[in-house]
Formats: structure tokens, C-alpha cells, sequence
């Protein structure tokens, strides 16, 4: 498979602030991939360098075997971009603004066909004022397809939506997907890195921690399982990490977090426990280590604060 | 230019559809003039008031004297020609009819006996309605109606009503803000990244300016179109001078003000920062250019101020191009520093504007 993204040592400062630190990543041909980091990581403004909106302060960047730097015009043609932007043109209708953005381009495609891939059927007459959250954002992936690029660029696609509506904007991805496009997007949700995502990197101030599949992050950083529970006195991570077969704890606002190479023996250990100690225990529950584990263990806090 | 065409019909579509913006765009000057113009109008009459001046004495003279005196619609001032026509030009006759010496024996001698019939062209009632009568008055006098001749002349200075004075400058106003609120879209756009959205297609910046610069100048025109419609249709102020040469000014004063709009987009960063900034170069113009009060009230030492401002010159242009007001400054002047005006703003705008 082809490289249609080669990013290399790419640094952007912002004052005092480096948001973007010596990052380095390729994306090849037909994937879907995902910059997956909490909010201010530097994920859209890596983004935005890659896609020729911003300078970079050194480092290279090439789509599609181009230099972003000498032939940004040329790339902008062959790639769909979306931002984290509210509406465009509120009071134009759906078809219109579709209409008016193909005219931007050399060759566009039509409205109807755009409609249809991203599910507008209905709404095809509407004001984009009047749209809801989901088929704005569904509009905004309208408006990045309407060049028939080779590869999307998508940021922050499912923010702020509810589940429903997020599910149906991974379905339109998913369909790019299968049409044979390439998709680079970034998000801030662990879900829909593992669930979307066929490769992850994971960044934090400015700068790549891991890049892989996701499973694989998963089992390189973890043969263990999370045992998680609450306590309504929690007798502190140092007596927690005793348990048999507890190999970390964490405790957050009373959600503790047990990992455990031997689930049964920990369990059954902190049970004795509870009941030594008279602790109230809730909420317990085994399941398997995720992303959000492994960018807790990376970086030491949870990708939302 | 197809896609000039499409973004042309895409801000039409959507200032059509806010109808807010339609609104203030379209009614806050018209708002204006018919306020201003209820508040100066002091009526008009049915009757006209017409100065008489008989400087010959033969009987048929006298004859035609008497006649007019007759005519329902007129109230006829009699007095010599220079009080008469001084009472035309300061607004206290509609027209003066002059009967000059020798009037008598021209028609006794069979030849023409000339009639000069002076009347204010600003008030187009006076053309429209007093010179067919005053003409039907004396074609149907005497013997020899044929030997009659009027000559309406018109006069070089006259007096300019409030609403006359007024309805040029409200049109230089609105002018100036619609260019310079054109910098709202542009704060907006920016803030809410549509700009940088434009900007990840191949749309060239030039082409996107282009299409909003064209699409002011529309509305301009049908602003401006309104305007003078409203003022001649309910008021009767006049359009004296040359349609071209005011389509002229009216595009260099929406060109200007929308400079300057550009100027100020680039300076505020945000629409709470932009909306201060309009006010504090919006509101002294309008009142201080001359717009709604004559400058000879103004204190000296805003003069340089008022001198300063694109806006007096826009106004005082208008003035004289719609109702031949006397001039402050030539069209050469006025076109100029409308002109230097557009030019620096310009450069400051492309120099400062930031398109994120």
C-alpha cells in the first residue's frame, strides 16, 4: 500500500507553546486514521499544516507525494477538508451550498449524488440554520466530498454529538472507507478511535506517544484487565496495590481502577478485604483495558480532565 | 466568473432571506427621510404664490395683469422685477412673470410681445403645474395669442428646502453604512472560521472579495434607487443634474466606505471588537459631515474634523449633483479626497488583514 501522507519532524510554536513538536507520521493509502489526544494536544494544528491552512515552522510535510509548501493550490484540489466550523452559509439551503462549494473546484460533483452519501435526503430544502447538530456535521463531510477527493481530512467529525447521530457519521465514514478513500481524522474520543480508527496515534502536548492499531496499543501496554469498582472509603492506592495480582491502581473522584494480570485472585482478595474493613463497595466491574487505559498509563491522566 | 456569478447569487439568496438586514438596509433611510421630511414640510399649498412684475403701461399690458390676478390657483404678488425675483429666490414666490416695458406696442406693432415667466426647477411642481397654466393664461388672452411667447428662465441661485438639503445626504449615509458595516460578515466569518474553510478550497481571495465589493454595489444602487424615488415621489425634491455622473459618485462613495470597512475588519478581531469601532467612525460622520445639520453650524475648531471626513464629501457631491445646492467644493475635489480615502484604506486593509 502506497504512502499518501509523510509528515516528518514537524514543529509549530505558538509563543511559548509548542504545539506541535517534532511530530512524524505517515498515512497510507485507503485507511482510516486517527489522531487521537485530548483537547489543546496540538491535533488540529498538526492537521491544519498537513492540510496547507497554516505554515509550519520546520519539518516536511508531502500529500500525495507533493510538497504542501510549493503546491498547496494543487493538493487543496485532491483533498476534502472539514473543519471544526458551525455554519458555513446559514441561510442558504443544503443543495445551494453544496452547489456554490463544487463551483469552487475544477470538477465537483453533483449535489443530489453528495446529498445521498452523507443521508440529507430530507433535508435537502432546509436552511443550514435550521439543520441539527448531526446533519451539520453530516453537511460539513457533504461539503469536504464534493471534489471527489482522494483523501478527507476530518476534525473533531462527532463533537458534541449524541450517540445516534455519532453513529451515523461513523456509518458515512465508513462508506468513504469502502468507496477507497483515505481518511485522516483526529478525536478525542476513545470509542470512536477504537471503533473507527484502523491506526491511532496517540498525542499530548504536541508530540506522538505511540502510533499503531488500536488492539495493539491495547496489548503492548497491557496483558491485564481493569477491575473497576467504587469505594465508599477508599483505603488508599498503596493498601489497593497489595491485592494479589494487582500490577496499578488508580483512584479518581472515588472510581478506583485496579490492574490485574489475575483477575479472580484480585477480586476475591479485594472482597476479603471489603469485608475486613467494612468498606461499602459498588459498581464493580471487569473489562478489558482499553486506549484510555493506555493513554492513562502514557501520560498519567485521563484524555478528558 | 462562474463562480463570481455563484457567490454573487449566494449573497443575494441570503441577504434576501435575513430579514432583518433587508430591512434596516432598505427602510432606516427611507425611515428617515420621511420623518425628517414630515418634521420640515410645513404643507404645501394649493394656492401658489406668484410675483407680478408690470413694467409696461399700455392697456393690454394692464389687461394681462388683471387676467392672472383672476387665475384661482395663483396668489398674485404684485411689485417691481428685483423685489419680486429676491422674493423668488429666497423661497417667498413659486414663479415671477415679468411683463417687460415695451410689451404693449410690440403686439400693437403686430410683432411678439415677450412674456418672462422665472420659476425655482428645484420644486418640480412649479415646472410641472404653474407653467401650463400660466401658459394656457396667456395663449388664451387677447386678440393675438400666437404673438405671445413664454420664456420660463431659470434662475441660477435658489433657496433649498430642509427636506432638498436633507435627502442627499441620508443617501450619502446609507452609502457610507453599507460599505463600512461590510466589515461585519468579513469579523464573523473570520471568527467562525468560514474564512479558513474558503480558504482549504482552490477559491482564490481575489475572486471572494470581488463578489462581496459587487454585491455592495448592488445594493447600493437599489438603496439609492429607493431613496430618490421616495424623496421626489412623496416630497418633490428634484434630481437636477446628470443621472451617470451620480451613479458615478454613489460607486466611488460605496467603494470608499467599503475600504474602509475592509480597514476596520482588519484591526478588529472579534465582532464585539468591530461593533465599537463601526460606531466611533459612524457616528461622528454622521454628524459632523453635514448630513443632517448645514456646517455653517458647526463650531470652528471641528473643522478640521468635518474637513477630514470622506462623508462631507460624498454628501456635499450629492448636494449638488441631486439638488444643485451651492458648492462647498468642486466635483474635482470631492472625487479626490473620496478617491485618497479609498486608496489609504485600501493599502492599510491589504497590509493588516488577517485571514485567520
Amino acid at each position: 500500500m502506497s504512502t499518501v501522507i509523510e509528515v516528518d519532524k514537524l514543529c509549530k510554536t505558538y509563543g511559548d507553546i509548542k504545539a506541535v513538536n517534532n511530530v512524524s507520521l505517515t498515512v497510507v493509502q485507503g485507511e482510516i486514521f486517527g489522531m487521537l489526544g485530548p483537547n489543546g494536544a496540538g491535533k488540529t494544528t498538526t492537521m491544519e499544516i498537513v492540510e496547507g491552512l497554516r505554515p509550519a515552522d520546520s519539518g516536511s510535510v508531502s500529500v500525495l507525494g507533493m510538497d504542501i509548501k510549493q503546491r498547496s493550490r494543487r493538493i487543496k484540489a485532491s483533498i476534502g477538508v472539514q473543519l471544526q466550523t458551525t455554519s458555513l452559509y446559514p441561510r442558504l439551503k443544503v443543495h445551494e451550498v453544496l452547489d456554490l462549494f463544487g463551483s469552487f473546484f475544477p470538477k465537483a460533483l453533483p449535489y443530489d449524488e453528495l446529498i445521498k452519501l452523507v443521508d440529507l435526503e430530507d433535508s435537502r430544502n432546509k436552511l443550514c440554520i435550521n439543520l441539527s447538530g448531526g446533519q451539520q456535521q453530516r453537511l460539513s463531510i457533504a461539503l469536504a466530498l464534493v471534489n471527489d477527493p482522494q483523501i478527507l481530512f476530518l476534525d473533531e467529525p462527532t463533537s458534541g454529538l449524541d450517540p445516534q447521530a455519532r453513529h451515523n457519521i461513523w456509518d458515512v465514514i465508513k462508506l468513504q472507507r469502502e468507496k477507497g478513500k483515505t481518511i485522516f481524522l483526529t478525536t478525542h474520543y476513545m470509542e470512536e478511535a477504537e471503533r473507527l480508527c484502523e491506526r491511532v496515534a496517540i498525542i499530548d502536548h504536541g508530540e506522538i506517544i505511540a502510533t499503531d492499531r488500536p488492539d495493539r496499543l491495547v496489548s503492548q501496554h497491557f496483558n491485564e484487565e481493569a477491575i473497576e469498582f467504587q469505594l465508599d472509603r477508599p483505603p488508599g492506592d498503596e493498601v489497593l496495590r497489595q491485592l494479589a495480582g494487582a500490577t496499578n491502581v488508580v483512584t479518581e473522584n472515588g472510581k478506583v481502577t485496579v490492574y490485574s494480570g489475575s483477575v479472580p485472585a484480585t477480586i476475591s482478595a479485594l472482597m476479603e478485604m471489603a469485608k475486613q474493613r467494612d468498606m461499602k463497595l459498588t459498581d464493580l466491574y471487569v473489562r478489558r483495558a482499553t486506549l484510555e487505559d493506555v493513554f492513562l498509563k502514557l501520560t498519567g491522566r485521563r484524555i478528558r480532565d | 466568473m462562474k463562480v463570481l456569478g455563484k457567490l454573487l447569487v449566494a449573497d443575494i439568496r441570503q441577504f434576501l432571506r435575513e430579514r432583518a438586514a433587508l430591512f434596516w438596509t432598505f427602510a432606516f433611510p427611507i425611515f428617515f427621510i420621511l420623518i425628517f421630511g414630515a418634521v420640515f414640510s410645513g404643507g404645501d399649498n394649493i394656492t401658489f404664490n406668484v410675483g407680478l412684475a408690470v413694467e409696461d403701461n399700455s392697456p393690454v399690458a394692464q389687461q394681462l395683469s388683471a387676467v392672472l390676478q383672476e387665475v384661482p390657483a395663483f396668489k398674485v404678488n404684485i411689485g417691481n422685477q428685483s423685489a419680486e425675483l429676491e422674493a423668488l429666490k429666497s423661497g417667498d414666490r413659486r414663479a415671477v412673470i415679468i411683463v417687460p416695458a415695451g410689451f404693449g406696442e410690440s403686439i400693437a406693432q403686430g410683432s411678439q410681445g415677450n412674456i418672462d415667466v422665472y420659476y425655482d426647477p428645484t420644486q418640480s411642481s412649479s415646472a410641472q403645474i404653474l407653467l401650463p397654466i400660466i401658459r394656457q393664461v396667456l395663449e388664451g388672452f387677447g386678440q393675438a395669442p400666437s404673438l405671445i411667447q413664454v420664456k420660463p428662465m431659470t434662475l441660477q441661485t435658489h433657496e433649498i428646502r430642509a427636506i432638498d438639503y436633507l435627502v442627499p445626504g441620508i443617501l450619502a449615509m446609507a452609502l457610507m453604512q453599507l460599505g463600512i458595516f461590510a466589515a461585519m460578515p468579513l469579523v464573523v466569518e473570520r471568527e467562525n472560521r468560514v474564512l479558513k474553510r474558503l480558504g482549504a478550497t482552490p477559491l482564490r481571495r481575489s475572486t471572494m472579495i470581488l463578489s462581496t465589493v459587487v454585491f455592495r454595489l448592488l445594493i447600493a444602487m437599489g438603496q439609492a434607487a429607493l431613496i430618490i424615488i421616495v424623496a421626489r415621489l412623496v416630497f418633490h425634491v428634484p434630481m437636477m443634474g446628470s443621472w451617470f455622473y451620480l451613479a458615478g459618485m454613489i460607486i466611488l462613495g460605496t467603494l470608499t466606505f467599503l475600504s474602509m470597512g475592509y480597514m476596520i475588519s482588519a484591526f478588529a478581531k472579534t465582532q464585539e471588537t468591530a461593533m465599537p469601532l463601526l460606531m466611533v467612525v459612524q457616528f461622528p460622520m454622521m454628524f459632523l459631515s453635514g448630513i443632517f445639520f448645514p456646517l455653517e453650524m458647526m463650531p470652528g475648531f471641528m473643522r478640521p474634523i468635518i474637513d477630514a471626513m470622506p462623508l462631507t464629501y460624498l454628501g456635499d457631491s450629492f448636494r449638488q449633483i441631486m439638488v444643485d445646492s451651492s458648492a462647498m467644493h468642486s466635483h474635482l475635489i470631492n472625487a479626490g479626497v473620496l478617491g485618497g480615502w479609498f486608496v489609504v484604506c485600501l493599502i492599510v486593509a491589504v497590509r493588516f488583514f488577517k485571514w485567520e
